[in-house]
């Protein structure tokens, strides 16, 4: 607000000071009308009922502009010569906006940048930011998944196809089954070892079922979000990926897993 | 804010900063030895031989449910008190997990877990979940029936389905499956399973715990636009309600001059807590928002002790 207000009301006060010395450009800025109106003192004559008084009426008669005729009686354009409305706005716009513009450059000028240096510096991240995937530990080393298949699972039991495909139950002598769409496949389950899955990162959108359908909070999500590689097979994670991801963040998960007291 | 620290460190151009980081290197690189030399003991770990399950109830316990902790030592140490941590953690574990999902359906599927899971406990064949194992241990050491642990299990399922209590009577019933098998099962692994007064006692502590809880998180829940509280009432009816309970509990021991049991009274701490916050309550004037009933009561582990002692609670 200030921001707007200030700089046209200070260049306004002082080309109004100053009217004497630059006369046009004061009336210019000052009026907002095509008319030049005269400074009149306040209408004490007018009643409080919005009527006009005839000493009022006179006053108005004489403030219109003066009606100019020639010789053969036709009247004259006495504005001819003068600059025309969409002049005088196009002056009162385009040099408030210059200003404007500029203060706000100024402005700037005295500001922190908001701009990050971004592989040196980062900008803050949720607790709840759902990043790469990681398999944690307990606190002796022991890992946590037990192969349970409930982050594979979830994803049909909530309807999702393109989510996540079972391509393989978690049964150590059933037959590899073909997903229907392979394509869209994004959890594979290997038998070794312990019926772990391999995540294809390409395919993952990311929801964060997996992590809140693990009944051992094995799978989390953790903050990273700079993982890209440079081919594509990198992305497909297998256990060992997980499980070095899990000893890289744990102080970070353990740090943002959500409710620490029981609320029921 | 930690890498900006990180590069600050690094940029600091001083020849004592060189020498440190000299220093912290060669530790690095001492750390990262014995850390594969551990991670390579982590990794020929057997997977039967998990980590301590008694241990690891412990520290949920205490890390979530405080109180609990506090009471856990007036229990008897060793197979008694892993038994109540493993109790507590199974009972905590579950609470939690309606906090934990976005959707009932992934608290379904997490709920289907521990009912499984309760079924191969009884089975001697337990899931590789610590709370499980600990819980498999405690059924060993003592005869806790699997009906209160199923009974734990469904109430909560319940629940996730649940949005709001139409009648403090559905809430009641609720909070008697939550909490009351709890301490039913506390019962019997003390082996005083039989005992009906007792039963009755614990029945009401157990509503007036779970009315108390969640009077205490009412603030929690109103932030997550949930209201845990029955329609018909006020939190002034709730908290007379779950006073009334407490003094129906304390009822039962009239006739020992409202003491309990010495071996049943580790099982009846678990009301100190719950008469500790409605005082508090009342000293606020039933402002379930109120500043003070947030923090942690700094007199609580006076009172549980002085409680045990004088055997009331």
């Amino acid at each position: 607000m200030s921001r707007l207000l200030v700089p046209v009301g200070v260049f306004r006060s002082i080309v109004a000071s100053n009217a004497r010395a630059f006369p046009l450009i004061s009336h210019r800025l000052q009026s907002t009308h095509a008319h030049r109106q005269p400074q009149s003192t306040p209408n004490y004559l007018e009643s409080a009922d919005g009527l006009m008084g005839d000493l009022t009426a006179r006053k108005h008669r004489h403030a219109r502009t003066v009606r100019q005729f020639d010789a053969q009686g036709n009247e004259l354009d006495v504005y001819k010569d003068g600059p025309s409305a969409i002049d005088k706005a196009v002056h009162l716009f385009f040099f408030t906006e210059i200003l404007r513009g500029m203060w706000i450059v100024l402005e700037q000028f005295f500001r922190p940048p908001y701009t990050i240096s971004y592989p040196f510096e980062k900008g803050p991240l949720s607790p709840r930011f759902r990043g790469e995937h990681a398999l944690r530990r307990y606190p002796s080393g022991e890992e946590r998944c037990i192969g349970k298949s409930s982050c594979k699972n979830i994803g049909k039991l909530h309807q999702y196809p393109m989510l996540l495909q079972l391509a393989n139950f978690a049964r150590p002598s059933a037959q590899p089954r073909q997903s229907p769409s392979k394509a869209r496949r994004v959890w594979t389950v290997r038998e070794e070892p312990q019926n772990m899955a391999d995540i294809d990162m390409t395919k993952c959108i990311y929801c964060g079922f997996c992590q809140e359908a693990c009944p051992v909070d094995a799978i989390v999500e953790t903050q990273n979000q700079e993982f890209s590689t440079e081919n594509r097979e990198e992305l497909l994670y297998n256990k060992e990926k997980l499980l070095a991801n899990g000893d890289r963040a744990e102080a970070e998960i353990a740090a943002n897993l959500r409710s620490d007291h029981v609320y029921r | 804010m930690r890498s900006e620290r990180a590069t600050n460190c690094a940029k600091r151009p001083c020849c004592v900063g060189k020498v440190c980081r000299l220093f912290m290197l060669s530790l690095r690189g001492v750390r990262r030895y014995l850390s594969t030399v551990s991670r390579a003991q982590k990794y020929s770990m057997a997977p039967e031989a998990p980590q301590d399950p008694a241990a690891y109830c412990r520290e949920l316990v205490r890390k979530h449910d405080y109180e609990s902790f506090l009471i856990s030592k007036f229990w008897p140490t060793g197979t008694l008190q892993d038994g109540y941590f493993a109790i507590k953690a199974f009972s905590t574990e579950l609470a939690m997990i309606q906090d934990n999902v976005s959707v009932a359906t992934i608290g379904a599927v997490r709920m289907q877990f521990w009912r499984d899971a309760v079924r191969d406990i009884y089975a001697d064949k337990p899931p590789r979940h610590p709370v499980a194992l600990a819980l498999h241990r405690a059924t060993q050491n003592a005869s806790l029936p699997a009906y209160h642990l199923k009974r734990i299990v469904d109430a909560r399922d319940e629940e996730l389905r649940t949005t709001s209590y139409p009648t403090s009577d559905a809430l009641v019933a609720h909070a008697e499956s939550v909490s009351s098998s709890v301490l039913y099962l506390l019962l019997a692994l003390r082996g005083l399973g039989g005992a009906e007064d007792l039963a009755h006692a614990a029945s009401h502590l157990g509503t007036a715990q779970t009315l108390a809880t969640l009077l205490w998180s009412l603030p929690h829940h109103a932030g997550q636009r949930r209201l845990p509280i029955p329609l018909d009432l006020s939190v002034f009816d709730f908290a007379v309600l779950a006073n009334d309970h407490m003094l129906t509990a304390r009822e039962v021991f009239k006739s020992t001059g409202g003491k309990v049991p010495a071996v049943a009274m580790p099982v009846f701490l678990a009301g100190v807590p719950v008469a500790s916050f409605l005082e508090q309550l009342e000293q606020v004037n039933f402002d379930a928002f109120a500043r003070s009933l947030a923090m942690r009561d700094w007199r609580l582990s006076w009172r549980i002790w002085s409680g045990y002692y004088r055997r009331v609670f």
